[in-house]
């Protein structure tokens, strides 16, 4: 058995040892995006369209790991945290240098933390808050704390935290931040795998090689392999597929699900499901009346949980997501670190449906309506999906099909009764999406009205757990109570459909949704 | 006419331009701002809270009161700043300059593609009235004429882009010949469209014009048919065709905003339809005003092509 195992482990060994020396430097690699990105400054922006490119420019002190459950060492070479977890110590690599040849020094971490942390500093600020003072020494770099923050090494690897040349920063034209920050954005260096080379908007972006990028590929040399990354902006998912199919493309994103099983079998094309955070629900607004004044059934719990038993998820997944999806079984993803595996979501039970609703105060039934996205096709076919299911309960479901932006400002001024939502985790850590959907304090647990004084306790101790076991078992309560209350109703979640080049090796989209090129290569 | 009368008229118009010019920019200015959602919602999306929509709108100046807001639009108007861009953070005008060269050069290709169809099979069916080739001529842009654009253009591009691989498959590509050719395809698309509008209108005319007594005398003169058909005929008929040419310019921009997002062609059409969904106010604003210039414009010119091919037009 032992001997058996050594003969594998060396097969194995070389194996990728073979694979290692395969790989190809060199080529640009065209990629179709369905939108060009708006700006590229990490602090004051999160717009997908922007974090999910930005880490090839911007390196961080700690990167998430492929898998989206943790982090693993970026810029800083290792971290270490004090027994009472007050102070955080990280050692960057010696050597690093930003993509135009100049040192990366600790002072331009403290900088680039101080200017993230600043509480006038976008959306993201909040996630660096534990933070009471950076201090920097040769390649030490000391955070002090306020209190622990076990979600702080997760922070240090999300697209906020990437450190930004100060000098460069500094040198460029404008009165204040933002001024210097539309500046900078629009020829940005940092010290990521590549560097900005030219962008017209609306049309293309070209990313050239960073030669000083620190990290090494599998020859030993360091990455990344391509020369260079052009993206092509094609909103039309037609044309993006039609062109990667004609080779004029290496990879193209946001494949229609429905489009899938077909690409799936073209011999020219690598059809990849990435797993992803990405979580679909409809929030319901849990309030007694609604705006007008009317009475809101969906304030019953029993309403709500004899919804969520007579959502068929299955025969959704089929019907929307082309069998790609998966049950969602707790309301952050089954990826997101913390996810609790016993989690049993509610499995379609019509008789368990009719009997809640029949002990409600709504058992004869009544009017529901749904804000959907105008133009979304999944929208229609999950909602028309809804209206035959939940019409066995007697519930009468109707569509309201709005723009995003009045879509997203009804939802804001919490006018609605349901409507159709999607979620992606932007830091590997379950405290934001829990933030969002499970506290009031926040935006209303998504505007459902939803509130619970036990959640809210369990939050502000696993915000400062340290213990990683404990902070599973409140977690695990955290994702138990909420799936009792059922503010949402619970779908499915949906990967990141990627068509690739056959001859790509090596790209991946984590997760959390950002796109590494590092590793990417085109072999021949 | 006189050749100062007409510099005089064309001053005249121009003059005329500036009450539209105002009155465009009112109504745009107050129309984006009845669409319910706002620029805040837009682009901070569904996590907001309220403090950063609130200092979000602060910053963009969205808390003042609206004539305040008009009066700044319109004074940066005057020093010729039409603002930045809330989304892209770039001056609009620089937003502007680099995308609406690539509508209007699509455009003036669709046009002339649209017109190169046109006149030679108009004159073909009038010609050849109620035979089997006009009926195939007009039943051919009738068909064309109810498809919609995204359509005619998903079928060209799979055909003659993935199938045969004669054309690019979207894109805008560089240089003149590379612009000539990536834009072949969206150019026909938006050219068969203004075809089929033009040979009904072109057709009738020609017949009208073919049957008039002028054109016999100058047949029983013994004049060449070649020569009737340009000098006498096509003359006369194409005046109308020219105000309808000038009246569907406007049609043709709006037919951009498809045709560009098929194609992936980074022009003026998909930046309007990214700034509406994104409540861009300055950015709709530009558009609106420069698309309202462009029209302006081009009704002058057709008005002055209108005058130089029917002399008995009076331009005043």
């Amino acid at each position: 058995m032992k001997r058996l195992t050594r003969v594998t482990l060396t097969l194995a060994a070389a194996l990728s040892c073979g694979q290692a020396l395969a790989v190809t430097r060199g080529g640009q690699l065209v990629y179709g995006r369905y939108a060009d990105s708006l700006f590229l400054d990490p602090v004051l922006n999160d717009a997908n369209l922007d974090i999910w490119i930005l880490t090839n420019l911007y390196d961080t002190l700690l990167q998430p790991t492929t898998d989206g459950k943790g982090v693993q060492p970026g810029l800083a070479s290792r971290y270490s945290v004090s027994k009472d977890g007050k102070v955080m110590t990280l050692t960057l690599r010696s050597g690093l240098k930003f993509a135009d040849g100049s040192a990366l020094t600790a002072q331009d971490v403290k900088w680039s933390l101080d200017r993230a942390r600043r509480p006038d500093a976008g959306a993201w600020s909040s996630s660096l808050a534990s933070i009471s003072s950076v201090t920097a020494s040769g390649s030490t770099v000391t955070l002090n704390l306020k209190t622990p923050d076990p979600t702080l090494p997760a922070a240090l690897a999300t697209f906020n935290a990437a450190i930004m040349p100060q000098k460069l920063f500094t040198a460029a034209p404008g009165k204040n931040d933002a001024e210097k920050a539309k500046a900078f954005a629009e020829k940005p260096v940092g010290s990521g795998p590549f560097v900005l080379s030219e962008w017209k908007r609306g049309s293309y972006m070209v990313l050239k090689r960073n030669p000083y990028y620190w990290k090494k590929g599998e020859d030993g040399k360091a990455l990344p392999y391509l020369d260079s990354v052009r993206f092509e902006i094609i909103p039309d998912d037609n044309t993006r597929i039609l062109k990667l199919q004609a080779g004029e493309l290496q990879g193209a994103e946001f494949i229609p699900l429905s489009r899938v099983a077909e690409l799936r079998s073209s011999p020219r094309v690598n059809m990849t499901l990435f797993p992803s955070t990405k979580v679909n629900s409809i929030l319901m607004n849990n309030r007694p009346t609604l705006n007008d004044g009317t009475v809101n059934p969906l304030s019953d719990v029993k309403v709500r949980q004899a919804l969520n038993y007579a959502t068929n998820k299955q025969a959704l997944i089929q019907v929307v997501t082309y069998g790609t999806g998966k049950e969602m079984k707790s309301y952050m993803s089954s990826t997101t670190p913390l996810f609790d595996a016993s989690q049993k979501g509610y499995p379609y039970d019509l008789a368990r449906a009719k009997s809640l609703l029949a002990a409600s105060k709504f058992k004869n039934g009544f009017d529901v309506t749904v804000l959907a996205t105008s133009g979304s096709a999944d929208d229609l076919a999950l909602l028309t999906a809804l209206q035959q299911m939940w019409g066995a309960l007697g519930v009468r479901l109707k569509i309201e099909q709005l723009d995003a932006a009045t879509k997203t400002a009804r939802y804001r001024a919490n006018d609605f009764q349901m409507r159709t939502a999607a979620w992606t985790n932007d830091i590997n850590d379950p405290s934001q999406i829990t933030s969002y959907y499970a506290l009031f304090s926040n935006i209303e647990s998504v505007h459902t009205g939803f509130k619970s004084a036990e959640i809210d306790k369990l939050f502000a101790q696993s915000q400062q757990e340290t213990s990683r076991v404990k902070r599973a078992s409140q977690y695990r309560a955290i994702q138990s109570l909420y799936l009792n209350a059922a503010p949402i109703i619970y779908l499915y979640e949906t990967p990141y459909p990627v068509a690739l080049a056959k001859n790509v090796r090596g790209f991946v989209q984590i997760p959390l949704g950002n796109n590494i090129f590092a590793g990417a290569s085109l072999e021949k | 006419m006189r050749r100062g009368m007409h510099s005089h008229y064309v001053l005249k118009r121009l003059l005329q331009i500036i009450p539209t010019f105002l009155a465009v920019m009112l109504v745009v200015f107050l129309l984006v701002r009845l669409l319910p959602g706002d620029p805040a919602s837009a682009i901070l999306g569904d996590r907001a809270t309220a403090d950063i929509v609130e200092r979000t709108n602060r910053q963009l100046g969205l808390d003042q009161p609206l004539p305040t807001q008009f009066a700044l639009f319109v004074w940066n108007l005057l020093q010729g700043n039409l603002g930045d861009s809330i989304s892209l953070k770039v001056p609009v005008l620089r937003l502007i300059g680099e995308r609406l060269p690539v509508t209007l050069f699509l455009t003036v290709y669709a046009a002339a593609l649209g017109l190169l169809l046109a006149v030679p099979l108009a004159v073909l069916a009038a010609v050849r009235r109620n035979t089997w080739v006009d009926a195939l001529i007009r039943g051919v842009f009738q068909v064309g004429l109810s498809l919609p654009v995204f359509y005619v253009a998903l079928q060209l591009l799979t055909l003659l882009g993935a199938r045969l691989g004669w054309f690019p498959i979207g894109g805008y590509g560089s240089g003149t010949l590379g612009h000539l050719y990536h834009l072949f395809l969206p150019a026909l698309t938006l050219g068969l469209n203004l075809a089929a509008v033009l040979v009904r209108t072109l057709r009738s005319s020609v017949i009208e014009v073919i049957t008039a007594e002028y054109v016999e005398f100058a047949r029983a003169k013994g004049l060449r048919p070649r020569l009737i058909m340009t000098r006498h005929v096509l003359r006369n008929a194409l005046i109308p065709t020219v105000t309808l040419l000038g009246l569907n310019i406007g049609a043709l921009i709006g037919g951009a905003v498809i045709t560009e997002t098929v194609f992936a062609i980074p022009g003026v059409g998909r930046l309007m339809v990214d700034a509406i969904f994104g409540r861009d106010y300055p950015v709709i604003q530009g558009l609106t005003l420069t698309f309202a210039v462009i029209v302006s414009l081009v009704f002058l010119l057709t008005d002055l092509i209108h005058a130089r091919l029917d002399p008995r037009t009076e331009l005043s």
